[in-house]
């Protein structure tokens, strides 16, 4: 998988783009206004020029003598540095033209097609002009087209300067915005870094560190309850397994030390056949032991790991149930107790797996129950769960036993040993049997009976 | 009580002819007693310590059946079984591992193994399952009979007459003898017991094979002189009719 890009690169890179964003706005409208600025200026110096040689045209008797109105021309444009004017009748006779300047190049187009109050753009080989062009009808009927127009070539080389200054700052702060970003980006990751630190310092023997989710910025608090929670997860799993251990080497020790003890006391002298083949029975006890241990032990941490992916197949529980009570039958008659089974449901799970929990919980209460009493399995669905049931009447566990009871190696009552409880794994594979299926156990114990209940998801949705 | 030779019959007479097993198992130990406990049961067998010579051996010998540890030094199990399937041997082939998980049983079962012990195994256990495989091959005939000294059983009726009395058992009783019946003389360990009779497939922390046969016992054995259901301490139950007759 491709690595993402890191946060720096990112939010640096959002900071300059929305610096250039706003840099290129900015310059743009202000060029914007600037360049509307003096088309108006031109437009309001070009409109009274033309108001002013409207006037002096529409005075004109006939078009025979043009010296007074060339006078007023000039005296016009006098007041108006850098405008030019050139004027010229109806049949292109040249009325009048600023001097020096030679405007009659400049298109004309016919009267009809001039831009109301227009200005159009226009240059020759010099310079730049905005041009105004009108007609105008003078005393006696006679038509002049009149081109008013200014150099523009100072505000155009203005713009040009202006758009070029802009550029270099918009480059520059585009950069500086850039390294600010870093910067800020940097500094504003500093309380990351600071977790990052405390996190990296936390080692197996410190797992009940915990971070302070009120030290961190509002941002991380969640970050921080969320690791915290984790290190409680890890530091029980830590206590778990390494309890788990000490139970193992404990458990182990037991047959361990009968064995060696019988094998050394039965070396030190010369016996009967007879007799080593009990001490060879006996030893083959407490190894089958020792195999069934292991057994369910390598199971549970086969379920611990989630190696134990479950089948989904259509599993009928009563029936489940009607040939677990088949196999109890003879040993439960013996106990004088009896089975009794209360309702049916459906599910999907893994038949052997959900087999053996059963078999576990029923074995359980079958001993627990006192001769002459009856232990109860009740199935029910309800919605998306179905709920079993084994009850048992019986002396009431007190609470601390209940809250130990799935726990490995654990028995309600230690003196009992090796009387073919087991090694305690029982309801511990139980649990773990459920928990892999999506389900859980709980169990309740009053003076009436002591029940275990399992929850599963009907369909096959499991927890691995 | 019981001794060795009465507890795992001589093989080779029920089979008719003499039945050759190799051992592939690097375990010192484990394969010196492998092999005297499969000797002591009728079989002929040869034990490699490496999977080189396991290999070798293999390939060149005949054999009914191999028993191969999965890790071996210099070649393992599953290689020896390719190179037998490859040469299109199909001998029946049971491994033995210290891993169970469930990727090396399909690995094995997709390879051609036959079966999967996982140690620790009782050897009872092995030795049901060695004769199940041996078994297999020939497909038993259609009995309709079955019978031990004068315990007789009508398959058929589902009903067992012992001296000419007929004997009440409930159906799980009847599937319980007729697998004892059916396995006259052989040890048959409970966890078998459990997984053919009520199809439980794992370990009880109870007793409830030893009531169920304490209880057949007593029907069967119950008003005769002649016991025929016999307890194997350490191993399991077996019916047989005392002496071989």
């Amino acid at each position: 998988m491709k690595r993402p890009p890191s946060l720096t690169l990112r939010l640096t890179l959002l900071f300059t783009v929305a610096a250039m964003v706003g840099l290129l706005a900015f310059g743009w409208i202000t060029e914007y206004a600037l360049k509307n600025h003096f088309d108006a200026e031109d437009l309001h110096e070009l409109k009274v020029v033309a108001h002013a040689v409207e006037e002096s045209l529409s005075l004109q008797q006939s078009s025979s003598d043009l010296a007074p109105i060339k006078q007023r021309f000039d005296d016009i444009l006098v007041g108006h540095h850098g405008a030019l004017l050139h004027i010229s009748d109806a049949t292109g006779r040249l009325i009048y033209s600023s001097p020096g300047q030679d405007l009659s190049l400049m298109p004309v187009p016919s009267s009809g097609q001039l831009p109301p109050d227009g200005i159009q753009q226009w240059s020759d080989s010099r310079h730049n002009y905005s041009v105004l062009i009108q007609q105008v009808t003078g005393k006696s009927g006679t038509g002049y087209t009149v081109i008013i127009a200014v150099i523009t070539d100072h505000y155009l080389h203005f713009l040009d300067e202006f758009r070029r200054t802009l550029w270099i700052m918009v480059i520059g702060g585009i950069m500086v915005m850039g390294l600010m970003g870093w910067i800020a980006v940097r500094h504003g990751h500093r309380p990351l870094h600071h977790i990052v630190d405390q996190i990296s310092r936390i080692n197996a023997s410190e797992l009940n560190t915990r971070l302070d989710p009120e030290g961190v910025p509002a941002e991380l608090t969640e970050l921080a309850l969320s690791f915290n929670e984790l290190l409680q997860r890890m530091e029980e799993a830590f206590e778990r397994i390494s309890n788990f251990s000490a139970d193992i080497a404990h458990e182990l020790r037991t047959p361990v030390t009968n064995l060696m003890t019988q094998s050394q006391v039965t070396l030190s002298q010369a016996r009967s056949m007879e007799e080593y083949r009990e001490i060879l029975y006996s030893n083959m006890e407490e190894y089958e032991r020792m195999a069934q241990m292991i057994d369910d032990m390598l199971f549970l941490a086969k379920g611990d790991n989630g190696l134990h992916p479950p089948n989904a197949e259509d599993i009928d529980l009563k029936n489940e149930v009607c040939s677990l009570f088949d196999y109890y039958e003879a040993w439960a008659e013996e106990r004088r107790v009896s089975m009794t089974l209360e309702g049916t449901a459906q599910i999907q799970g893994d038949r052997l797996m959900l087999r053996r929990a059963l078999s576990n919980l029923l074995s359980n209460a079958i001993r627990h129950t006192p001769a002459g009493s009856a232990v109860n399995v009740q199935l029910s669905a309800a919605g998306n769960s179905v709920h079993i049931a084994v009850q048992n009447p019986g002396a009431p566990l007190p609470a601390e036993q209940i809250a130990r009871i799935f726990d490995r190696f654990y028995r309600t009552d230690p003196s009992r040993q090796h009387s073919g409880e087991g090694a305690g794994l029982g309801l511990a594979i139980v649990k773990s049997i459920v928990k892999t299926h999506g389900g859980r156990v709980v169990a309740t114990s009053d003076e009436i009976y002591t029940q275990f209940r399992i929850s599963l998801p009907v369909t096959g949705r499991y927890d691995i | 009580m019981l001794f060795a030779r009465q507890i795992f019959p001589r093989d080779q007479l029920a089979y008719g002819h003499t039945v050759k097993l190799l051992i592939a198992e690097d375990e010192v130990k484990t394969g010196k007693y492998l092999r005297r406990g499969l000797s002591e049961a009728g079989f002929v067998v040869d034990l490699a310590h490496n999977g080189l010579d396991g290999h070798h051996l293999a390939m060149t010998e005949l054999y009914d059946l191999l028993i191969l540890d999965v890790m071996l030094p210099d070649v393992d199990g599953w290689r020896i079984l390719k190179s037998l399937r490859d040469a299109g041997n199909k001998v029946p082939v049971l491994f033995l591992t210290a891993r169970d998980s469930i990727d090396d049983r399909v690995k094995g079962l997709e390879l051609g193994a036959d079966d999967y012990l996982v140690k620790p195994f009782a050897f009872t256990e092995l030795l049901a399952r060695v004769r199940a495989l041996l078994r297999r091959g020939a497909s038993p005939a259609a009995e309709l009979n079955l019978s031990v000294a004068d315990l007789k059983l009508d398959l058929v009726r589902h009903c067992a007459h012992r001296g000419g009395r007929r004997i009440h058992l409930t159906a799980k009783e009847f599937t319980l003898l007729e697998l004892l019946v059916r396995h006259q003389g052989e040890v048959l360990p409970r966890s078998l017991i459990a997984s053919q009779v009520w199809d439980m497939n794992f370990n009880s922390d109870t007793n409830v094979i030893d009531v169920a046969i304490r209880r057949l016992r007593v029907k069967i054995d119950g008003n005769f002189d002649l016991k025929l259901i016999q307890t194997v301490r350490g191993m399991g139950y077996l019916i047989d009719a005392p002496d071989g007759d």
